[in-house]
């Protein structure tokens, strides 16, 4: 279970100080609600160790992740945009996430082609990210972090700018993830898109 | 499932003492040799007898002279330099704009002996110019002392200001621009409203690093000043190091040249105005601007002619009067070849460690800068400006000074100029590597944390990409301006075994004119070749990097807007 209890945080300069409590059950996904400048973001980065709380606890299966750094803790996120490495193509980006060295085994590399086969991209292994559309540069960050294989998966606006088919079958593939047991935290301004993932809401 | 933690002992040298421990070292380093070296020139300088040498009149007439003719050097060079940056943006279509732009450029690595023997050759005493204009006029002229030194500081300096303001002229936001070619201003308006607001910001900075770069200039006096009465500080320590022995006077005027040095420095670091003082080779869309038309079409034309004919007369002095001097050094062989060939080794065998030092100074010093909070930052930062505060005459006086006791063979005076070449590169360097190398946005730096792309690993899949280019450029760069080096060498080197820049200088200084020439297109062909060899495997890769390139660029561009 992730826990997640008075986490606050305010940026410098500013007189606003946000506060966050919420829990999340294996195979569930909660949706952070609130306009814009509410703060999705910013509890997003918490939870990543991007950002670093003031006060407050992050539990993961009764572990603090509160001390860990964003490469120790069990999360992966993926972004509205700018979730690959520009200059890296598809299978190099993919492997990164599997080993920081990609010093990869024979299996990985097949597991990384089966991955893209699976998610409608077969062949794409050399594809520079300049050169795929928006969905399928997120297909390839998602597969990046469904090979990555951590229990928690954070979602900032992912569907967000991708055209109808794109939004489904990202949608779907999201909820395989989520009935493997992983647990979601979805920030998204889309109603729809909280109606059919999310499971719990935390307005802001 | 994955266990975590994972990740942070997975990636080699991921530990920050890796990130900055060595830059550390050599920030550390480079700042404790330039203290040790003005320590020990203050030790042997004898500070009371600083009222003496206002006394000497000796001395009183070179300080004067120095600051004399770096002055008129700076006025003349920024005029100039004005004038062709105006001219240029008025002209954005202009044939052979982006040829005269790379010729511009070459003031940047052209070693500066090599430049003399080119103006030699056109203004020298039976120079092409000199020759016509004798021929037709009553007018005489003599290149040697003040006249020579300040054409040549022209030659130098005129397309370095007139590149970096001509950048700053393009850097007036388009919109603006576009308002005053809507509206029609032309003359003292379009000068008020546009051009003037842009100049006016870059102007101190680029006066100052002119002023001071002429105030330094070594080579050009010893060439061209002819003689006591255009002697400069730079060429005075000079000589009381190597004939007079003095080392005493010789602290004395390194600390006065230091003391002048570094207050315009830290004028220009206290105004801001040290920051993009480098040109850059991209320039911004063009708009056409109202006054680009009719007689000033013609003028601009004109003046762009004359100022290209002024760059490219000296090199077309060097190649043709260069090659006769080559083919003949080559075909008779004999000592002027085995001298050549022993000159050409020894400067590799300086310019070479030189270029590497100043990349791997740089690379570390800025990886400290970047990774180890705002104090380290302003120490690197600190390390790597000290070469241009401290001209290389003075830092090589002091360390003289410093290692003359244990300096015995000549090789330890050869490691010690490639040590201060790597140094004086260290500033130009760090300003090629420092954009690649903090290119690393906050997205792709996170993301880089997520995955654990750590130490060895963010340096082999963010960096290296982005970083292949720029390192072959920096090290062509290093290793150049060390090759073209006359003025440590001159310090620490013996004349029984010259570099070839030392070589050029005593071929000039005995009149052998047409060997000298050989040796200065030799010198030049060697530079060329530098560059050429760095860059070859960005030329073999040019469609893959272009691409590369192009993604860096584009996601940059988008993650700024």
């Amino acid at each position: 279970m992730l826990d997640v209890k008075n986490l606050t945080f305010r940026y410098p300069d500013t007189e606003t100080t946000w506060r966050f409590t919420f829990q999340v059950d294996h195979g569930q996904c909660i949706a952070i609600n609130g306009p814009s400048g509410s703060g999705k973001s910013t509890l997003l980065n918490l939870l990543a160790g991007f950002l670093t709380p003031e006060s407050g606890t992050i539990h993961w299966q009764s572990r603090l992740l509160n001390d860990l750094p964003p490469w120790d803790r069990p999360v992966t996120s993926l972004f509205q945009e700018h979730n690959l490495f520009e200059h890296l193509d598809v299978q190099t980006n993919i492997g990164l996430g599997m080993h920081p060295g990609l010093k990869l085994s024979a299996e990985q590399k097949q597991a990384i082609s089966r991955g893209l086969a699976s998610v409608g991209m077969a062949g794409f292994e050399s594809r520079m990210p300049g050169d795929l559309s928006g969905g399928q540069r997120q297909r390839v960050a998602f597969l990046r972090a469904l090979l990555r294989d951590q229990p928690i998966l954070l979602l900032d606006e992912p569907l967000t700018g991708l055209d109808a088919e794109a939004r489904t079958q990202l949608r779907s593939l999201l909820l395989r993830h989520k009935a493997a047991g992983k647990v979601l935290v979805l920030a998204s301004h889309d109603a729809e898109d909280r109606k059919i993932l999310a499971d719990k809401q935390l307005n802001l | 499932m994955r266990q975590f933690p994972f990740g942070s002992t997975q990636a080699p040298l991921s530990h920050p003492g890796w990130q900055i421990g060595p830059g550390l070292i050599i920030a550390g380093s480079l700042l404790a040799l330039t203290i040790a070296g003005l320590a020990a020139m203050l030790w042997q300088a004898h500070l009371p007898e600083v009222a003496k040498l206002w006394q000497n009149r000796y001395l009183g007439n070179v300080i004067r002279f120095t600051i004399w003719q770096a002055t008129l050097s700076t006025a003349l060079s920024l005029v100039l330099g004005l004038l062709i940056a105006l001219a240029l943006a008025r002209q954005p279509r202009f044939r052979g704009r982006s040829l005269l732009l790379r010729m511009m450029e070459l003031s940047l690595v052209l070693p500066t002996i090599v430049a003399v023997s080119g103006l030699v050759g056109v203004y020298g005493r039976h120079g092409w110019l000199t020759s016509v204009v004798e021929h037709w006029t009553t007018v005489r002229w003599n290149l040697y002392g003040l006249n020579g030194i300040v054409l040549a500081h022209v030659f130098f300096n005129a397309p370095l200001a007139g590149r970096i303001l001509l950048q700053a002229l393009e850097s007036v936001p388009a919109p603006r621009r576009r308002v005053a070619s809507q509206l029609g201003l032309t003359g003292w308006w379009l000068w008020r409203t546009l051009d003037w607001p842009a100049v006016r910001r870059v102007l101190p900075g680029i006066a100052a690093l002119v002023f001071t770069l002429c105030f330094t200039s070594f080579a050009i006096v010893m060439t061209l000043g002819g003689g006591p009465a255009s002697t400069t500080l730079e060429v005075a320590i000079y000589q009381s190091l190597r004939f007079e022995f003095d080392f005493g006077r010789a602290a004395l005027l390194a600390i006065v040249q230091l003391a002048i040095c570094g207050a315009i420095w830290l004028f220009m670091v206290r105004r801001g105005l040290s920051a993009n003082l480098s040109p850059q080779r991209s320039f911004s869309e063009t708009i056409r601007r109202p006054d680009s038309q009719g007689i000033t079409r013609l003028w601009d034309a004109a003046l762009l002619v004359c100022f290209a004919l002024f760059l490219l007369l000296p090199l077309a002095a060097i190649l043709l009067q260069g090659l006769p001097g080559l083919v003949t050094v080559a075909v008779d062989g004999g000592t002027s070849l085995a001298d050549l060939a022993e000159a050409t080794l020894r400067s590799f065998a300086i310019a070479l460690p030189a270029g590497a030092f100043s990349v791997l100074s740089a690379l570390l010093v800025l990886a400290l800068a970047g990774r180890g909070g705002p104090q380290l930052a302003r120490l690197s930062s600190v390390a790597t400006a000290v070469p241009l505060m401290v001209p290389p005459i003075v830092l090589g006086t002091g360390l003289f000074l410093l290692l003359r006791p244990s300096l015995g063979h000549s090789s330890q005076g050869l490691a010690l100029v490639a040590l201060i070449n790597g140094l004086m590169a260290l500033p130009f360097v760090t300003q090629l590597l420092k954009g690649p190398l903090a290119g690393l946005d906050q997205a792709t730096a996170q993301q880089a944390d997520q995955l654990g792309v750590l130490g060895w690993y963010r340096w082999r899949w963010l960096h290296w990409p982005r970083l292949k280019r720029p390192l072959a450029l920096a090290m062509a760069y290093g290793t150049g301006l060390s090759l073209g080096d006359f003025g440590v060498i001159a310090l620490f080197g013996t004349p029984g075994q010259p570099t070839v820049p030392v070589l050029l200088y005593q071929q000039l200084g005995s009149y052998r004119m047409e060997l000298a020439a050989g040796t200065a297109l030799w010198l030049l062909t060697l530079l060329l070749l530098v560059f050429a060899t760095f860059n070859l495997p960005g030329y073999r890769k040019r469609k893959q990097s272009r691409h590369q390139n192009d993604a860096l660029n584009t996601l940059a561009e988008a993650r700024h807007a």
